[in-house]
């Protein structure tokens, strides 16, 4: 049954609290046979919180409950028991509906109409005017990289077009909240990769998203907080920084050096902490970045493909600023946590602060015992980087290349670009 | 509005593009297309026409019917094939998808049947053009007089036979006829001995006559118009020709109208019309008919006989108060208030079970509104007896289903009493009323009711819901 709409209109209305757009307690659900016994619980005692602009992971193997998590959050199922509200409402409300984007885990598309039908008709079922609905189309095929082919029946798509053409029916709406299920699933890595830049574009543009996957490298790439589950239970939750920290390590970053300079330093070690270093490399480049460029270079060679094609830039529709006060409010905030992120000097610090850590130990300083809220990004060297860190070079290219007056028209994947190689 | 709009175009679009869909409309199209060319009839024009559209708008009918039913598989398929998922994700009230779907297949019927339509008007018109009729003055005035017209039927009032009744009634009273019967009734004493009054007036002897008495004859009452008597009698004793003669006088002279003399010679047991200027209805729109059972052909031998009119078979006064083509569009629009409702039952069914159960049961559900005067009658014949439902378990358990029925015959409708084919066939009017009657019951208080339970089943729906 759907829980009831009104108790927690009521909790709304007496908090002054930024609500979470989801919010989960005790959740369970049971699934039962023809007899109604029951005989599965996907999901127990499950207790989540998604908070406005970030973007959450749900991990899990398969059985875990992901999806079945997902279809309550959306009205598909119903809880047997807990609560569960999204936007501080019960899923089943309309109203809640309207601010919601949602990508399943297959493309469920009608077969029957072509791709700007299809976006057409599930931007009437959100009442958009008909200017507004042939604009987003257009613009969001362009984004996919499926204009060329907007006019075949979605049936004669391969999986991985009708992968981007879900995608595109998910963003017609402009959701405050995007629902990912397994987003990155039948595509290519082009088709992976420009989800993924969607995925961060949209989240820096203050939008939350749920995201669940079982490519881990993807979730990694692109989620600020995850969840997992196994056997319907939450398992580990928690900052994804903070969760994939290596403390046992340190990992040191310059430029090529030479071999004489790397003994030195291991000499030092040795005396010093009385450790050896435990490996040295010139690390690799990613095989999803050497793939892309080779792809790309195709592209500018012009050669003929009947598939789906460079996407394009994300329209400007899906980056405007939220409109209701308190929402504004969120994205402010969140905006200006992000700027600060984007700062020029930031890359900088962040490479020069361990190396000075690391010093001062060697030399055997003291240094001041960081608040433990202040330790996590100091001390990250180890771990692999988020890919939003790896991204503050390039958005400083743009911001440069902004003022100068320069434009490449897709800001986000020339920060990709320069962040992978880098 | 606009998202069951939505809903409902992509309904249309999905039936236009459904292979099963193109096949009914093949099947239909062979039907009006070809039925002209096959069908005969008696072999007269008329017969070529009325058997035309018999069987073309019968067959479309059940066509359109099983096409309603297939419709609804689209549901079916959004819930097997999930593209559900992506529906009630969206900002939309489950009542308007269940809406939305039932109004995107009754425009698609409405679209079929004016289709249908047009083109049995056309096929009718082609007949007549390319048929040859028996005769001028007969066939191709039949047709054009009482078959592609509507027309209304008036009955005849028929005498107050109460008082006759009321009078013999007493007089057996005060005789004490009724005094050695131990369960007497009056009320049904006098009911007997009124139908008995009833069907002696009904017989009339030789040598005798009867008045009929017609009101409300809203005609064109010009002489170049006419109207139509339509009666069918039976006879005592068969004469060796099967025809018996008699004479029929219409007009009343004490009103100032013309009156006509007509005599017949007409086969016993089949229905015969009489046409006649439409100047002998009065001007406040009565008109008296007299018959005459006696045989005004001097020159052939008599055969004095007793003639009956049946109560079953009335004699009617047929006049012209449409056009056919007007007629044949509220046949239409009966048909649609029919597949409006079957069109609820299916998304129903839909609604709760898978597509092949829910097929079975709106067959179910079409056939038993099909039957449903038949089955009401044997439900009728076999009532609820209250007194003794609980004398056994047997009594109860066939009871308690004589009750259930009941309640399923008072939701499903009586779809025979819409079937309008066989009165446009025969010229009859398809009344505004009788259409209005249609919407209401059918479109509007049954569908409504349907589509109710619909929406309750869908709103309880898990439609993610796994059965492990």
């Amino acid at each position: 049954m759907p829980l009831d709409a009104r108790r927690f209109r009521r909790v709304n209305v007496m908090s002054e609290q930024v609500i979470p757009v989801v919010q989960t307690a005790g959740l369970c659900k049971t699934f039962r046979d023809f007899w109604r016994r029951p005989r599965v619980e996907a999901v127990k005692d499950l207790n989540l919180e998604i908070r406005p602009g970030e973007i959450f992971g749900l991990l899990g193997p398969n059985g875990s409950g992901k999806t079945t998590t997902i279809k309550m959050l959306l009205g598909l199922l119903y809880a047997t028991r807990g609560r569960i509200s999204v936007f501080g409402k019960a899923p089943t409300d309309v109203s809640v509906k309207a601010r919601i984007g949602f990508l399943p885990e297959e493309s469920y598309l009608y077969r029957f109409l072509v791709a700007h039908e299809t976006l057409d008709f599930y931007g009437r079922l959100f009442r958009l005017p008909s200017r507004i609905r042939r604009d987003r189309s257009d613009r969001l095929l362009d984004m996919v990289g499926l204009r060329h082919e907007a006019r075949r029946r979605v049936g004669e798509y391969s999986k991985g077009m009708a992968r981007r053409i879900g995608l595109a029916q998910a963003l017609i709406n402009d959701p405050e909240f995007l629902i990912l299920d397994e987003p990155t699933s039948g595509l290519d890595p082009i088709g992976a990769r420009q989800i993924k830049d969607v995925i961060r574009s949209l989240g820096r543009k203050g939008k939350t998203i749920l995201l669940s996957s079982h490519i881990l490298a993807d979730v990694e790439d692109v989620c600020d907080r995850v969840t997992i589950l196994y056997g319907g239970q939450q398992r580990a939750a928690g900052d994804i920084a903070e969760l994939l920290r290596q403390r046992d390590v340190t990992q040191i970053t310059t430029p090529p050096l030479a071999e004489e300079t790397i003994e030195q330093v291991r000499d030092l070690i040795q005396r010093l902490e009385q450790k050896d270093i435990l490996g040295v490399s010139n690390p690799r480049v990613k095989l999803e970045d050497f793939f892309l460029r080779i792809v790309e270079e195709a592209q500018a060679a012009n050669i003929r493909t009947s598939g789906a094609r460079k996407g394009g830039e994300i329209p400007d529709f899906l980056q405007k600023p939220t409109d209701t006060p308190r929402e504004l409010v969120a994205s402010l905030i969140e905006a200006a946590s992000r700027k600060v992120e984007a700062l020029p000097v930031e890359p900088l610090r962040r490479d020069e602060e361990p190396a000075r850590e690391v010093i001062d130990d060697l030399l055997g300083r003291k240094r001041p015992e960081p608040r433990p809220e202040e330790a996590a990004p100091v001390k990250t060297p180890a771990a692999p980087e988020p890919e939003r860190r790896r991204e503050r070079p390039a958005a400083d290219r743009n911001v440069i290349d902004a003022l100068l007056g320069k434009s490449d028209g897709n800001p986000n994947t020339e920060a990709d670009k320069k962040s992978g190689s880098s | 509005m606009g998202r069951i709009w939505a809903v409902a175009r992509q309904m249309i679009a999905e039936g236009i593009r459904m292979k099963i869909a193109l096949v009914f409309v093949v099947l239909i199209a062979m039907v009006v297309l070809g039925l002209p060319f096959s069908v005969t009839g008696d072999s007269s024009l008329t017969g070529a026409v009325q058997s035309f559209m018999s069987y073309g708008l019968a067959t479309t009918g059940v066509l359109l019917g099983m096409l309603t039913i297939f419709m609804s598989r689209s549901v079916s398929d959004e819930l097997v094939g999930r593209q559900i998922f992506l529906l009630v994700t969206k900002p939309i009230p489950r009542w308007e998808y269940v809406v939305g779907k039932w109004l995107g297949i009754t425009l698609l019927n409405a679209a079929f049947l004016t289709c249908a339509g047009l083109t049995i008007y056309g096929m009718v018109h082609y007949i007549k053009r390319t048929h040859p009729p028996i005769d001028e003055q007969f066939d191709a005035a039949e047709l054009n007089n009482e078959i592609l017209v509507a027309r209304h039927a008036g009955k005849a009032g028929l005498p107050n036979f109460m008082e006759d009744a009321e009078l013999e009634f007493q007089k057996n009273l005060e005789e004490g006829l009724y005094a050695d019967q131990p369960k007497f009734d009056p009320r049904e004493e006098k009911k007997r001995l009124t139908q008995k009054y009833e069907a002696r007036w009904r017989v009339v002897g030789p040598g005798d006559g009867r008045v009929f008495e017609f009101e409300n004859i809203l005609c064109d009452r010009s002489p170049d118009n006419t109207i139509q008597l339509r009666y069918k009698a039976d006879v005592s004793q068969y004469p060796p020709d099967e025809i018996y003669r008699a004479a029929w006088q219409f007009g009343d002279a004490y009103k100032g109208t013309p009156t006509y003399q007509v005599p017949t010679r007409h086969m016993q047991g089949r229905y015969h019309t009489i046409r006649v200027p439409a100047d002998a209805v009065a001007p406040d729109h009565t008109l008296l008919v007299r018959f005459y059972n006696y045989n005004p052909y001097q020159d052939e031998a008599p055969w004095p006989n007793v003639i009956e009119f049946r109560a079953s078979e009335p004699v009617e006064v047929l006049f012209t108060v449409g056009s056919f083509g007007g007629n044949l569009f509220r046949l239409l629009l009966l048909m649609l208030c029919k597949l409006m409702f079957l069109a609820g039952v299916a998304m129903l069914a839909v609604t709760v079970f898978s597509f092949p159960v829910a097929c079975l049961t709106a067959f179910t559900v079409y056939v038993l509104a099909g039957s449903r005067g038949f089955i009401i009658d044997s439900l009728d014949l076999a009532s609820v007896d209250k007194a003794n439902m609980f004398s056994s378990l047997r009594e109860f358990a066939v009871q308690s289903i004589l009750l259930v029925f009941r309640g399923i015959y008072w939701v499903v409708p009586d779809f025979g009493r819409y079937d309008a084919v066989e009165d446009l066939v025969n010229g009859r009017n398809v009344s505004l009323v009788w259409v209005l009657q249609a919407v209401t019951e059918l479109a509007l208080l049954k569908t409504v009711i349907i589509l109710g339970l619909a929406i309750l089943f869908f709103y309880r729906r898990e439609v993610a819901e796994v059965s492990v």
